[in-house]
């Protein structure tokens, strides 16, 4: 029995057919994803228990978890984790300190503000590598502008990334910059959906200004803060980009982040099958921080509603 | 003492004009209200009263003291919100201890009077809930709880009726009343509702775009309204107006009636509105006569039927109680009466009352 519809259009009527148009539509992105994510996701994942290394022609022999054991008692691996910690946890602290005041100014009207707000959002909206790039040549020592300037004070020319600490300073204050709108725009959101009028009950009340700001204001950014804290985490947590171009690293390995180490183990090392190992231990753990921000979102779609 | 005068206050918006010369005095222990429609001025008032909003003239003084330039902490001024505005991230045992906050008593001192505010308002067994889980009318009780627990010596209340259901609102018209009768202070009450201002207040002011234009009693307001709008804004159904003329000194003709009823000192050719309330006007029985009318509409309210009737082209409002009403049908022909001593009459021009009949 022939289906008239088939075998008149053949089999291009069939695949234009409305019933598949939906599937049609998607399959593109789906194989993309496919070949671009989740092959090399599953393979570097297969590749993790052998003992592959992609700059030698030798056919990799099954190591089981011993990669995995190599990573977890490599003391220069916790040594990054330690790096990495501290860059995150100061950098996220100043981008909600400068976040949150900035949110508080941008929540009064004052002239120009508008184009004020735009122009201290665009840090946000420029690339890595080029927020990266002006801060290597705002740290140059000898035509820098932070050197520059403190040579008006000091007569030695100022090297900011020579030290451990500078070094570390340098590649935070950048972060900071690029980011603090985030926090700012998050925060402002909480600010402008606090009713004027519970403002004018608490003026009744005759409440003081740090009680109003924290029986009204605080309950309204206190979640939008905690999503901010999170997300600001996971991202910077991954912080490759910036650090690569500033310090790449150094001064020795002071600013050298998880995942810029992961890149030298991978690329410059080439021990493929152990980079993959350490790959998926920092999975793990953005995987732990990103449920933790799932749940936090939920939670503040509760309270709104 | 803490009586209130507030004098000549002006406010625009841009340039919407708020407050034109708002004055009014409210004496000590006094249940003011004032009645407006909406944005006539009466939030603008109660929030330049209260220190939320500023002036660009006139002063407000409130017990014996100028306090027009004092800020909103200052005054001993207590004021509900249309919204009740309630801290939602609060108990409602925090919400009503927040006044008390500053004033440096005791934790105990504090739960003690919050407990004494709650047993007052009947919401003992909300304490721990927050705003949002309770009803409207628990929110409006907790809102006045959190209004009354500092001991203002002047209360303002915002329309705070309006966003209750009609059941609510009759109930806390008593309760208002009460809470009055027992904290005795003194209340400045803002609402669109001649019902509410005429039930509560001791004495009402009608305000119009930005001024007072009536002040008195609810009784001298709906006897002898003193200008088609306050006329018009009190009672249910609203008055009825029709115009007239005078033939002859202390005469004048209704354009319903063959005869002119008497309206001494109105003089000959004197262009009037004539009002009459629709409660003063009666069926006539069959001896009396009366006026031949025409049913076009009827309105039961369950205890009274609010008809329209049509008589020589004039169309007005009377009211007929329930089993009365019931005797007639939309179509019918009926014949009314009314006390010409219960005429009122206005300068159509100016608009503002012009003689009595019964004076």
């Amino acid at each position: 029995m022939a289906d008239t519809a088939s075998t008149k259009g053949g089999f291009g009527a069939w695949l234009l057919d409305p019933k598949r148009r939906g599937a049609l539509l998607v399959t593109p992105a789906i194989l993309i994803l496919f070949v671009m994510n989740i092959f090399p996701l599953l393979w570097s994942f297969g590749l993790s228990f052998f003992n592959y290394k992609a700059s030698s022609q030798r056919v990799p022999r099954f190591k089981g978890l011993d990669n995995y054991g190599d990573v977890l008692t490599d003391e220069k691996v916790w040594e990054r984790f330690q790096t990495t910690a501290i860059i995150v946890s100061s950098s996220v602290l100043l981008q909600l300190i400068v976040g949150f005041l900035l949110a508080l100014l941008f929540a009064k009207a004052f002239p120009m503000r508008r184009i004020v707000l735009m122009l201290v959002l665009t840090p946000m909206m420029l690339s890595f590598v080029s927020v990266g790039v002006f801060f290597k040549l705002f740290y140059e020592p000898t035509f820098g502008v932070v050197s520059y300037v403190l040579n008006m004070f000091t007569s030695e020319p100022f090297v900011m990334l020579g030290s451990p600490q500078g070094a570390i300073i340098g590649i935070v204050i950048a972060d900071a910059w690029m980011w603090s709108p985030f926090v700012m725009l998050l925060v402002l959101a909480g600010l402008v959906s606090v009713p004027k009028y519970l403002y004018e009950a608490a003026e009744i009340d005759r409440a003081s200004k740090w009680r109003t700001f924290r029986t009204i204001t605080f309950p309204y950014i206190k979640s939008l803060l905690l999503l901010a804290v999170l997300f600001r985490t996971i991202e910077t947590f991954k912080l490759f980009d910036i650090v690569y171009i500033i310090t790449e690293g150094g001064p020795g390995s002071s600013t050298e982040t998880i995942a810029v180490y992961l890149y030298r183990t991978a690329f410059q090392f080439f021990k493929t099958s152990q980079s993959s190992a350490l790959a998926y231990f920092v999975l793990f753990i953005v995987i732990v921080l990103t449920n933790l921000y799932l749940y936090s979102v939920n939670r503040r779609a509760e309270e709104v509603n | 003492m803490s009586e209130l005068k507030v004098n000549n206050l002006r406010r625009t918006y841009g340039k919407v004009l708020a407050l034109d010369g708002m004055s009014f005095d409210v004496a000590d222990g006094e249940f003011f209200c004032l009645l407006g429609p909406s944005s006539s001025g009466k939030t603008t008032t109660l929030r330049a009263i209260s220190g939320l909003e500023e002036l660009e003239h006139g002063s407000v003084h409130f017990a014996g003291r100028d306090v027009t330039e004092s800020a909103v902490q200052g005054r001993g001024i207590s004021m509900i919100f249309q919204t009740f505005a309630l801290y939602p991230h609060l108990s409602v045992e925090a919400n009503l201890a927040h006044p008390l906050r500053r004033s440096g008593e005791s934790a105990s001192d504090i739960k003690k009077r919050v407990g004494e505010v709650a047993e007052l308002l009947r919401v003992t067994h909300t304490l721990k809930r927050k705003p949002t889980t309770l009803s409207g009318g628990e929110q409006q009780r907790v809102a006045i709880g959190r209004a009354i627990v500092g001991r203002p010596k002047l209360l303002l209340l915002d329309e705070p009726l309006t966003n209750l259901d009609a059941k609510l609102r009759d109930e806390m018209r008593t309760e208002f009343k009460r809470l009055h009768r027992e904290l005795g202070m003194t209340m400045l009450y803002a609402t669109p509702d001649q019902i509410e201002a005429l039930t509560m207040g001791d004495r009402v002011g009608v305000i119009r775009e930005g001024k007072v234009v009536a002040i008195g009693t609810p009784r001298d307001l709906y006897g002898a309204p003193t200008n088609t709008y306050v006329a018009g804004m009190i009672g249910s159904p609203p008055i009825n107006f029709v115009t007239a003329t005078a033939p002859s000194d202390g005469e004048i003709a209704l354009p319903f009636l063959d005869q002119p009823v008497e309206a001494p000192g109105v003089s000959s050719g004197q262009p009037l509105v004539v009002g009459l309330r629709p409660h003063d006007i009666a069926l006539a029985n069959g001896e009396e006569g009366g006026i031949p009318a025409k049913i076009h509409l009827t309105e039961p309210l369950g205890d009274v039927t609010i008809i329209d009737i049509r008589t020589r082209d004039t169309d007005m409002k009377m009211v007929l109680r329930e089993e009365v009403a019931a005797r007639f049908r939309v179509g019918d022909e009926i014949a009314v009466k009314f006390d010409p001593r219960n005429l009122h009459f206005f300068d159509p021009s100016t608009g503002a009352r012009a003689a009595h009949a019964a004076t």
